[in-house]
């Protein structure tokens, strides 16, 4: 009892400190262990002396005047006493749920680590703008979401304490549901939650960039950003509603930084590129191709269209090009890459660089073969073909796209503008193209149209090899290389057949010398000769020898 | 002539003016050689060095201002002819260009001058060049003819030769003459109020804490 006495004081101090979890926990502790009415009534006594003090958490009133008996017993039914911080249930019961909540915690921690990780890079490129103070704060909301249900409305002085306290109490916490654990997540700017790693990257890149620029650069920072965000209130708008609130927004911003700058076009221009950039890229995914727009169609139809005059010859269409030379026809591939590679950019300003790279390719291709530099009546036609060439992928959409939100000081103007404009002019003619702009009588052209007939076969029969060869260096190369394999083929017969003969002539030649070994060995058999088997015998001198002494014998 | 410090293409601000000149003209009456003789002073040599002819530009300085000429070649051939349009979109000023000795070529222009008008009207500058005079002895285009029909469309009617180097200059700088005159006019006349729509507009749609008082209202193209 003197211990109990002493816990309650102990307790006491703590909710001075008004840190009534520690206290509502030491009693509940006591309660499981002891479980005797004297207590109890300490700690209703205690609840009450509590919620006088702190009229703040309104469950906590309620339960703190409403507890009973039957309240304060496990929530399983297991005839112990339940403890509030651990969800009413007495400790056996309250570990068991704990090791489930666990598992199911690591597993929510992952995600919750990724999603913080995120918002940390978004807060990143906040917290570089004098503005931004959001990030940090949504942090420290984040570190609370997970606590019990009764600190929701508590000030933030208050829940920062709590924190502190909420470290020797983990697993409490841990048991906080997940719904919760969402609801208190930070009302971050939904533009971030879709960030990926490009926009993350670009993001940075414009935040550097604008740091050279110190005091205006914070500022175009949190107007770029400020425009995003209400551009993401407007997804309902049509395409040309948007772009031109894209154009305004350039034309505001640049307006301003020629004041800034004093006139300085260059700054400003490098400083409008870098804006957009950064919008572009985060706008990308709502503005380019809308549904409320019929750029998906037209580029459906433009891309069947092209496939249907896939049939059209570099004759037709007059192109000054001779792909025969190994450096035109490399370009021309350059070409066709560069053009199909525009799909994969975001900002307009990338989309015009894959057309401008793919024009200087163009022109190089004119320049070998002719010799001169390109006019715009080579020009135009090249890029036709390599377009049919091509069919490169939402070509309509690119173009629509390039036009409603690249910085109109790029497009009217530069030298990519005069390379897009073409681009528009190909597609245009592309689409309108007929017979008589081929050189051909309507009825051939109905004729290729329909497939019926291919400009090819047209030609001249006895042409026909030396076109082909001409028409496509990489089929008279793959004859070449057949021609080569078979001739391979048949020298590796030849080997084959010189290597089995060869075999054949060793095993002959093996046997015959076996066969001539065996006759002379039956014509000449192995005879072993006796040999006299005397001491003498190898005494040469024997013969020489004087006989041997007769005994005589002498009369006497 | 504080209006002259920005001009109509607004992008472009400060002292600097940007102006876009079409070159219009049927295939072979010398358009590139033209340009070319013009931007890099060669005619007919490999220009080894010159990549294309098709997008030039030009920096000059008149009297004081400074100029970025852009100009656009536009391909001749007849079935390209309805893709015009999309070229000259937007530009400030048009060289028709003629051979001297071809009349159909004369008659190109005539259409593409009746065209230009209809779509751009007076906004734009147009220049009718008869190209090829040191050709003279098989001109088929009379010199009364050609001026007198500039004269009733509002043209400017130029003799030039790209490959002796005549009235070339001349044609240019008149020209970039009169587009700053024009960009001027137009600059006054739109400091009247033209402007001030779209920077309603702007305030309207930006979130942004200090809207238009940074930025009077058409700060770009008034004499503000």
């Amino acid at each position: 009892m003197a211990m109990l006495t002493t816990l309650v004081c102990f307790a006491r101090v703590v909710c001075l400190c008004r840190a009534h979890y520690v206290t509502r926990l030491l009693l509940s502790w006591c309660m499981n262990c002891r479980p005797d009415v004297q207590i109890q009534i300490t700690m209703t006594n205690m609840f009450l002396y509590l919620d006088k003090r702190d009229t703040m958490s309104q469950r906590s009133e309620r339960r703190g005047i409403h507890v009973d008996q039957s309240e304060l017993l496990c929530k399983k039914g297991c005839g112990y006493y339940g403890n509030a911080a651990w969800q009413g249930l007495c400790s056996k019961c309250w570990r068991e749920e704990y090791q489930r909540a666990r598992q199911r915690q690591i597993q929510e921690d992952w995600a919750l680590a990724e999603k913080l990780q995120r918002e940390e890079e978004a807060a990143y490129v906040s917290s570089h703008s004098s503005s931004q103070t959001q990030p940090p704060q949504s942090h420290s909301q984040q570190s609370l979401a997970t606590f019990s249900k009764f600190e929701e409305k508590k000030t933030n002085e208050k829940t920062r304490k709590v924190t502190t306290v909420k470290k020797f109490f983990s697993p409490s916490s841990r048991t906080a549901p997940k719904k919760e654990s969402h609801e208190g997540k930070a009302p971050s700017p939904s533009i971030t939650r879709q960030s990926s790693i490009e926009t993350d990257r670009v993001s940075r890149d414009f935040v550097e960039f604008l740091k050279t620029l110190q005091k205006p650069g914070r500022e175009v920072h949190k107007q770029s950003r400020g425009f995003i965000e209400s551009m993401g209130n407007k997804k309902d708008l049509s395409a040309e509603e948007l772009s031109e609130c894209v154009q305004d927004f350039y034309q505001g911003m640049s307006d301003r930084l020629l004041n800034h700058f004093k006139g300085s076009s260059e700054k400003v221009d490098r400083v409008m590129d870098q804006v957009e950039k950064y919008i572009m890229t985060r706008l990308y995914k709502s503005v380019f191709c809308p549904e409320t727009s019929d750029d998906e169609k037209k580029d459906l139809a433009t891309q069947r269209r092209i496939r249907a005059l896939h049939w059209v010859t570099i004759q037709m269409l007059c192109v000054p090009v001779d792909e025969e030379i190994p450096e035109v026809s490399d370009s021309v591939v350059k070409a066709i890459t560069d053009i199909i590679e525009m799909d994969s950019k975001r900002v307009p300003r990338d989309k015009l660089a894959c057309i401008t790279s793919c024009s200087k390719h163009i022109f190089n291709t004119i320049r070998v073969t002719k010799n001169e530099p390109a006019s715009a009546d080579d020009f135009l036609p090249t890029l036709i073909y390599i377009v049919l060439k091509a069919n490169p992928p939402r070509l309509q959409s690119n173009i629509q796209y390039i036009t409603r939100f690249c910085n109109p000081s790029r497009l009217m103007t530069g030298e990519d503008g005069y390379y897009f404009t073409n681009l528009c002019c190909a597609v245009a003619f592309i689409e309108k193209l007929d017979a008589q702009s081929l050189n051909l009588s309507p009825e051939e052209f109905e004729r290729y149209m329909s497939g019926q007939a291919s400009p090819r076969r047209q030609d001249d029969p006895a042409a026909w090899p030396q076109s082909g060869s001409r028409v496509n260096p990489a089929l008279s190369q793959i004859h070449h290389n057949l021609k080569l394999l078979s001739n391979l083929e048949k020298r590796q017969q030849q080997v084959t057949e010189g290597a089995q003969n060869l075999q054949t002539e060793l095993a002959e030649w093996q046997d015959s010398v076996a066969r001539e070994v065996q006759e002379i060995l039956e014509r000449y058999p192995l005879e072993i000769k006796p040999r006299a088997s005397a001491i003498d015998a190898e005494n040469v001198e024997n013969d020489r020898l004087p006989p041997p002494l007769q005994p005589q014998v002498f009369a006497g | 002539m504080a209006a002259a410090e920005s001009l109509g293409m607004a992008a472009a601000g400060g002292k600097t003016y940007s102006f876009k000149v079409v070159l219009l003209g049927e295939g072979c009456v010398g358009k590139t050689s033209l340009v070319l003789r013009y931007c890099e002073n060669k005619f007919n040599d490999k220009h080894i060095t010159t990549l294309q002819a098709s997008f030039l530009t030009k920096k000059l300085n008149i009297t004081g201002k400074r100029v970025n000429l852009a100009i656009w070649d536009t391909a001749g051939q007849e079935r390209f002819h309805a893709l015009g349009p999309i070229y000259y979109r937007d530009s400030n000023g048009a060289i028709l260009v003629y051979d001297v000795t071809d009349e159909d070529s004369f008659q190109k222009v005539k259409n593409w001058v009746k065209e230009l008008r209809k779509m751009l009207g007076n906004e734009i500058c147009l220049c009718i060049v008869g190209n090829k005079i040191d050709l003279e002895k098989e001109r088929h285009v009379s010199v009364e003819e050609a001026e007198g029909y500039a004269e009733s469309v509002g043209a400017k009617h130029y003799h030039t030769s790209a490959k002796l180097n005549k009235g070339i200059e001349e044609l240019f700088l008149d020209l970039c003459k009169r587009m700053m005159e024009t960009a001027q006019a137009e600059e006054r006349s739109r400091g009247n109020g033209a402007s001030h729509t779209s920077t309603a507009r702007r305030g309207v749609q930006i979130v942004d804490d200090e809207p238009q008082t940074a930025m009077p209202a058409g700060g770009c193209c008034t004499s503000g």
